[in-house]
């Protein structure tokens, strides 16, 4: 037999490899983030809102082209699972631009010199390294078809919703003055959106399985802890 | 089930019949009636099934079961095989001389190539839609309906045969195109609707199963669709086999896929798997399959 469809084979394969560098802008925009926390870097912060826009014209630049390949080219079978499933990996790319965004848009409001609790901003830091960390291996599992490797995304994410446990108990610690206690909050915000960007990256590890195996299982069921696939 | 002859032998060149017996004839009533009250059509089912061209091997060993009341696609690339088993379903395939059949080929468990089971009969009960509509060109719309009621029975009233065309016709979708003019030629209607005619035909005779080769490869996309729409109705009366070119033909409107392959030029073609359309189309379980349902590989 002819090998045929070739221009259709190197589209599909540009625009997973063009979806999945979107996680290597979010993987730059978390560090942004994580700088801006860390120095409480407010400019710092509104280049990492400003430049969302390029994540999100990633995401309708690859969106569209998915669209007109399947109204087009009629994929199948891996090739339909593929689409379908970066189709969702670039709404959780999209996702997890707008978690860093919120993470940004809430630091000026401490202020430049906040009453910072150093504890808790090294645990967010902490969180913010793991999570990239959980980006890349998500990437790297979705590229290599590597379930174990999708799999292991949720032992990995168990550690960044720790952390995240841990600074919610810091915040009940932090005292009675007010300023610190808005410090805080603004804190835990920061915490739960990284908490979110970390299972983003589950969920892509999810999306992985489905592509390889046809079967879509949440490897965690948040209502059903227990009822794990 | 069938009606007898003398020794149609498994494999032979037949010429086929000319008048089947009575006995099938009262069957078929009977099975007409079962169908307007929903009973199930029957299985088809091969088993081990060779298909020979001479000393060529066309087809090897094909298992497969073509469930009642459900569509059943057979896909594959030009000369994998599919339309000579397709034939070989209805025993046309032993029409072209030198064509053989080895292996069984049963109608809810009845071997059809059984010694001294009639063709006639079979093709009656296991009727065929050709590629190209093929409606008899000097026979009026009502006469190409009638066409195989008037070969097959010894008398059929004409009361009767009215409302076996108007139902067959209707049955097809084209009752209400051609109601008023159902003496003129049948020739003279589109493509679409003569492909309509001809499955009105083959839907008269009451069969049990319809086979269909690539109907709609000679139509419009709009007369397609009309055409699939149909086969859509028909499943719930008949079994439904079809072959097609058109992998979205197979998608649309099948329930079951099976996919044929050649392993190499010369050698017979084989059925490489046969599952529920839908898993096919989304996650097969053969390599060869993914190539070509993919259109990687033509």
């Amino acid at each position: 037999m002819t090998e045929v469809r070739i221009g259709y084979q190197e589209e599909l394969q540009a625009l997973e490899a063009s979806g999945l560098g979107g996680l290597d802008l979010v993987s730059a925009s978390l560090s942004r983030t994580l700088e801006a926390v860390e120095h409480q870097d407010i400019e710092l912060a509104q280049i990492v809102v400003a430049d969302d826009d390029r994540i999100d014209g990633r995401y309708l630049e690859v969106h569209q082209a998915l669209i007109t390949l399947l109204a087009t080219q009629s994929p199948v079978a891996t090739d339909l699972r593929l689409i379908s499933a970066l189709l969702h990996v670039l709404k959780n790319i999209e996702r997890m631009g707008d978690q860093c965004v919120n993470i940004c848009k809430v630091i000026p409001m401490s202020g430049h010199e906040p009453p910072a609790d150093e504890r808790m901003v090294k645990l967010i830091l902490t969180m913010g390294v793991h999570t990239k960390s959980l980006i890349s291996q998500a990437k790297r599992a979705f590229e290599e078809r590597n379930i174990e490797m999708a799999r292991d995304l949720v032992e990995r994410d168990d550690v960044v919703d720790e952390l995240n446990r841990e600074c919610f108990g810091l915040a009940l610690e932090i005292g009675d003055d007010a300023d610190r206690r808005e410090w805080a909050m603004t804190m835990l915000l920061t915490a739960r959106a990284i908490e979110r960007i970390a299972d983003n990256a589950v969920d892509i590890g999810e999306q992985v399985a489905f592509v390889v195996t046809g079967l879509f299982r949440e490897f965690e069921d948040a209502s059903h802890p227990s009822a794990q696939a | 089930m069938f009606g007898s002859r003398e020794k149609s032998g498994v494999g032979g060149a037949q010429g086929g019949g000319t008048m089947a017996p009575a006995g099938a004839v009262t069957e078929t009533s009977s099975q007409a009636a079962a169908s307007a009250a929903g009973v199930r059509a029957k299985t088809l089912q091969a088993k081990g099934v060779d298909l020979y061209y001479g000393d060529f091997q066309a087809v090897a060993g094909v298992d497969m079961t073509i469930e009642p009341n459900k569509v059943t696609a057979l896909i594959g690339s030009s000369g994998c095989g599919k339309t000579t088993f397709l034939r070989s379903l209805n025993r046309m395939h032993e029409l072209t001389p030198g064509a053989t059949v080895k292996g069984d080929i049963e109608l809810d468990g009845e071997d059809i190539y059984a010694d001294g089971v009639d063709p006639v009969a079979v093709r009656r009960l296991i009727g065929m839609v050709f590629q190209q509509p093929n409606p008899f060109p000097t026979m009026s719309i009502y006469d190409n309906v009638a066409a195989g009621l008037n070969f097959n029975s010894e008398k059929v009233r004409k009361a009767e045969k009215d409302e076996i065309v108007e139902r067959s016709l209707r049955g097809a979708h084209l009752w209400e195109e051609v109601k008023d003019r159902l003496d003129r030629p049948g020739a003279g209607l589109s493509g679409g609707q003569q492909q309509r005619l001809c499955i009105a035909r083959a839907t008269a005779v009451s069969p049990e199963v319809l086979l269909m080769d690539e109907p709609c490869s000679a139509l419009d996309p709009v007369a397609t669709l009309a055409i699939e729409d149909l086969i859509g109705e028909l499943k719930k009366e008949f079994t439904i086999a079809i072959v097609t070119h058109n992998m979205q033909q197979a998608a649309r409107a099948s329930d079951n896929t099976a996919f044929f392959n050649l392993e190499e030029t010369g050698k017979p073609g084989r059925l490489v798997e046969i599952g529920p359309t839908e898993q096919i189309f989304t996650n097969p379980r053969q390599k060869a399959t993914e190539d070509y349902v993919s259109g990687r590989f033509g």
